[in-house]
């Protein structure tokens, strides 16, 4: 760090010095996440639990929940994500222009409209269609994380532009899609762009400023990732260890790490206690695995960073040498579970590689890695001494090669999960998890790089699990302490949307056909209503006037609905990333709407 | 490795003349040359590639037939070849159709790419990988 830098850096700091300094210092968005009337953060609170204690709606009055009121966002294409609820009012967002609109709740008018004028050359680099995963909001501001890297603060009163900053560059592949996340005094943010040979980093920023406090990389010299080769310590041989000098380097052939990927468009979680931020991050580039020989670190994987700093307290790499596009962005779930007797502050994630995992969230120790969908067969297990999956050969794309089509790989590309957010709940003790069902062809072939220009360097083909129920999802119920399925209920297409669970014993999902659905604790299906479009957002709650709503953003789209807008009708088989979703056609239709339900009466 | 492409341009270019000669009458030729629906000529074979390189199958569909882009299939049928040129090269962003024209691969292989994709209108080649046909 330069002179400069670290004088920058100081500045805000003396000027706090002399205001109270506390109240001014921190958010008030962990004080806000923790009145369940309010949905102040995108999962709820700053452990991704997504776990309301709102019980007004129970188990056995579900059956009745009707539509309470609706609102068009205006938008095609695919809507992630859900609404914020922070007292009186509603913040909700769209796809591409990512518009933001206030609603009054009172009487669902808009209090305020932002649309930002954003150049259309990012929609043609948005690798899996243009979504937006939502808005935060801290100190009455708004914060948008616009697709073409803008991160902006707006008045939460007027929709009024307070700061913004741009966080990456479009011209060579880097767009937007997370959420931003806040953590304390920062706002934390993101870039995508595996897809386009990007160098993932999360970069974290001070809310009232808008100023850069820190960043760091996912590739490349110890210094550039805020790795400490001596104190940052990773699972080696059965036990933590430091993970020494140039880590990343020593992985990657050449300068491939300037171009190789580890994006970081997920969903992070924060430890206020440990004052640890939790993250993954994802695929290396390109598709080809033979092009990048080495572990390629640090792509996929779970990071612990302080979040004053940026420094890493440990990192756990899930897919050394990734051959299969298995990006570890997914939701990191913070949550105490047992583990052979003890008890242990964990954190739980379920990766796109068909691996739930159990990790001492405070040393990085390695707990459980087990299978979450029983049709993950690219590895026999993970090995808990040195934490590596045993890949099966039969299934590595890198030993069969380039030009050659290695069949029947489980899971897909998509992951026995995407980012689509799991939910804990304290009271059961279980995790629900919308997971995939879906296998893949992928056949490497040699890509040249080009800044700004496609560098996947693979054909795909994607169908339902051979020899199962015949659907592309499950589901399931998650033992986070013993690695097991608890339960599993079938779907006939991916669970794309973040679930939410309840204290009064009632869990949702949406559908890519478009059902809200809710069940209980043992999986029952206890309601279920078609929403306007398929849903690919995520379930929220609040409690507004005494009454509590259910609401979720349908609008099909994302990379599993992606092929909905087009010619689906004359598609034959083998068709890559939606060969096994035309069928979704028969369902649904673009079209974003959000929907909220409450009981009747009062 | 450039000598063999120049001799392998002048074998094929003689086989697309012949070939459009044993047609009847003033039938168009084909761009492509294509035996059994998957096995072409080296230009063909490159447009193929550059396909496959430039990931078009994301919007495209694995078999032109359209997912969030339109499908090729059809608009072969429609585009001139220099509106393919341009749109392929700058592009339609608003619509989400990349400029390509910062592509070494697309800019040099415009014409194969676009001899690939015009078989596939045709129905004369298959979906799928091809193979050159044999020296």
């Amino acid at each position: 760090m330069s002179f400069q830098t670290s004088l920058k850096r100081w500045v805000p700091y003396v000027a706090l010095a002399v205001a109270p300094a506390f109240a001014l210092a921190d958010s008030d968005t962990e004080k806000l996440s923790k009145d369940p009337k309010n949905w102040a953060m995108q999962a709820g609170g700053l452990a991704n639990q997504r776990y309301s204690e709102l019980k007004q709606v129970n188990k056995d009055n579900a059956k009745n929940l009707q539509v309470a009121w609706t609102f068009s966002t205006g938008v095609l294409r695919g809507h992630e994500g859900g609404p914020l609820v922070i007292g009186d009012t509603m913040y909700v967002h769209s796809p591409f222009p990512n518009k933001v609109y206030a609603i009054a709740l009172e009487d669902q008018r808009i209090k305020w409209k932002y649309e930002p004028k954003q150049d259309p050359a990012v929609i043609p680099v948005m690798c899996c269609d243009v979504v937006n995963r939502g808005v935060a909001y801290a100190n009455g501001k708004v914060f948008l994380q616009q697709a073409d890297t803008t991160l902006v603060a707006l008045d939460a009163k007027s929709g009024k532009e307070i700061w913004k900053v741009k966080t990456g560059n479009p011209k060579i592949g880097e767009t937007n899609t997370n959420t931003p996340h806040i953590f304390k005094d920062k706002v934390l943010t993101g870039i995508s762009g595996g897809e386009f040979g990007v160098r993932g980093r999360i970069t974290a920023y001070d809310i009232n400023t808008g100023k850069e406090v820190w960043k760091a990389f996912s590739t490349g010299p110890d210094n550039e990732m805020l790795i400490d080769p001596a104190a940052t310590m990773t699972w080696t041989d059965g036990k933590m260890a430091p993970v020494g000098k140039d880590s990343s380097l020593k992985t990657w052939q050449g300068d491939q790490w300037k171009i190789g990927g580890g994006t970081t468009w997920g969903w992070y979680s924060y430890d206020p206690a440990l004052n640890v931020v939790y993250y993954g991050t994802g695929n290396p580039s390109t598709w080809n695995p033979r092009q990048r020989p080495g572990d390629n670190k640090w792509s996929m994987t779970i990071f612990a960073r302080d979040l004053d700093t940026g420094k890493a307290r440990w990192a756990y790499q899930m897919t050394p040498h990734d051959e299969w596009d298995y990006d570890g962005v997914n939701e990191m779930i913070l949550a105490d579970v047992k583990v052979k007797g003890k008890m242990h502050k964990a954190l739980v994630h379920f990766d796109r590689n068909g691996f739930g995992y159990t990790l001492d969230r405070v040393s990085g120790a390695l707990l459980v890695a087990e299978k979450f969908d029983p049709a993950v067969n690219w590895a026999t297990h993970v090995d808990m001494k040195s934490g590596r999956p045993q890949v099966v050969a039969a299934y590595s794309t890198d030993k069969n090669g380039p030009d050659v089509n290695s069949k029947g790989i489980c899971p897909s590309a998509l992951g026995t999960k995407d980012m689509q957010p799991a939910t804990y709940s304290p009271k059961t003790g279980l995790f629900y998890v919308p997971t995939n069902h879906v296998c893949m062809d992928y056949e490497p072939f040699k890509v040249e790089y080009t800044a700004g220009q496609p560098y996947v360097g693979s054909t795909l083909s994607m169908y339902p699990a051979p020899d199962s129920h015949g659907g592309m999802g499950n589901f399931i119920a998650w033992d986070a302490g013993t690695g097991k399925i608890v339960w599993s209920k079938p779907e006939k297409f991916s669970v794309w949307s973040g679930a939410l669970s309840t204290a009064g014993d009632v869990v949702f999902y949406g559908t890519l056909e478009g059902y809200l659905k809710a069940v209980d604790n043992n999986g029952k299906e206890l309601w279920k209503f078609k929403t306007p479009s398929g849903i690919i957002g995520n379930v929220n709650t609040w409690e507004y006037k005494g009454k509590q709503y259910i609401g979720v953003l349908s609008g099909i789209g994302g990379w599993a609905g992606i092929g909905l807008a087009a010619g689906l009708q004359n598609a034959t088989d083998g068709l890559g990333a939606v060969g096994g979703y035309k069928e979704l056609a028969h369902y649904t239709e673009l079209g974003g709407v959000l929907t909220v339900f409450a009981l009747p009466g009062k | 490795m450039k000598t063999r492409t120049t001799h392998a341009m002048i074998v094929l270019a003689a086989g697309v003349w012949m070939a459009g000669a044993s047609t009847s009458g003033a039938a168009a030729q084909t761009p492509y040359q294509v035996v059994d629906g998957n096995t072409v000529d080296a230009q063909t074979l490159n447009g193929w590639r550059t396909w496959r390189a430039m990931a078009c199958e994301r919007c495209h569909g694995a078999q032109q037939e359209g997912l969030v882009g339109p499908s090729l299939v059809a608009s072969l049928k429609v585009l001139t070849k220099d509106e393919f040129k341009n749109t392929v090269l700058h592009g339609r962003i608003k619509l989400g159709m990349p400029n390509f024209d910062g592509s070494k691969q697309v800019v040099e292989n415009i014409d194969h790419l676009y001899a690939y994709l015009k078989g596939r209108s045709d129905g004369a080649i298959k979906p799928g990988r091809l193979q050159e046909i044999a020296k």
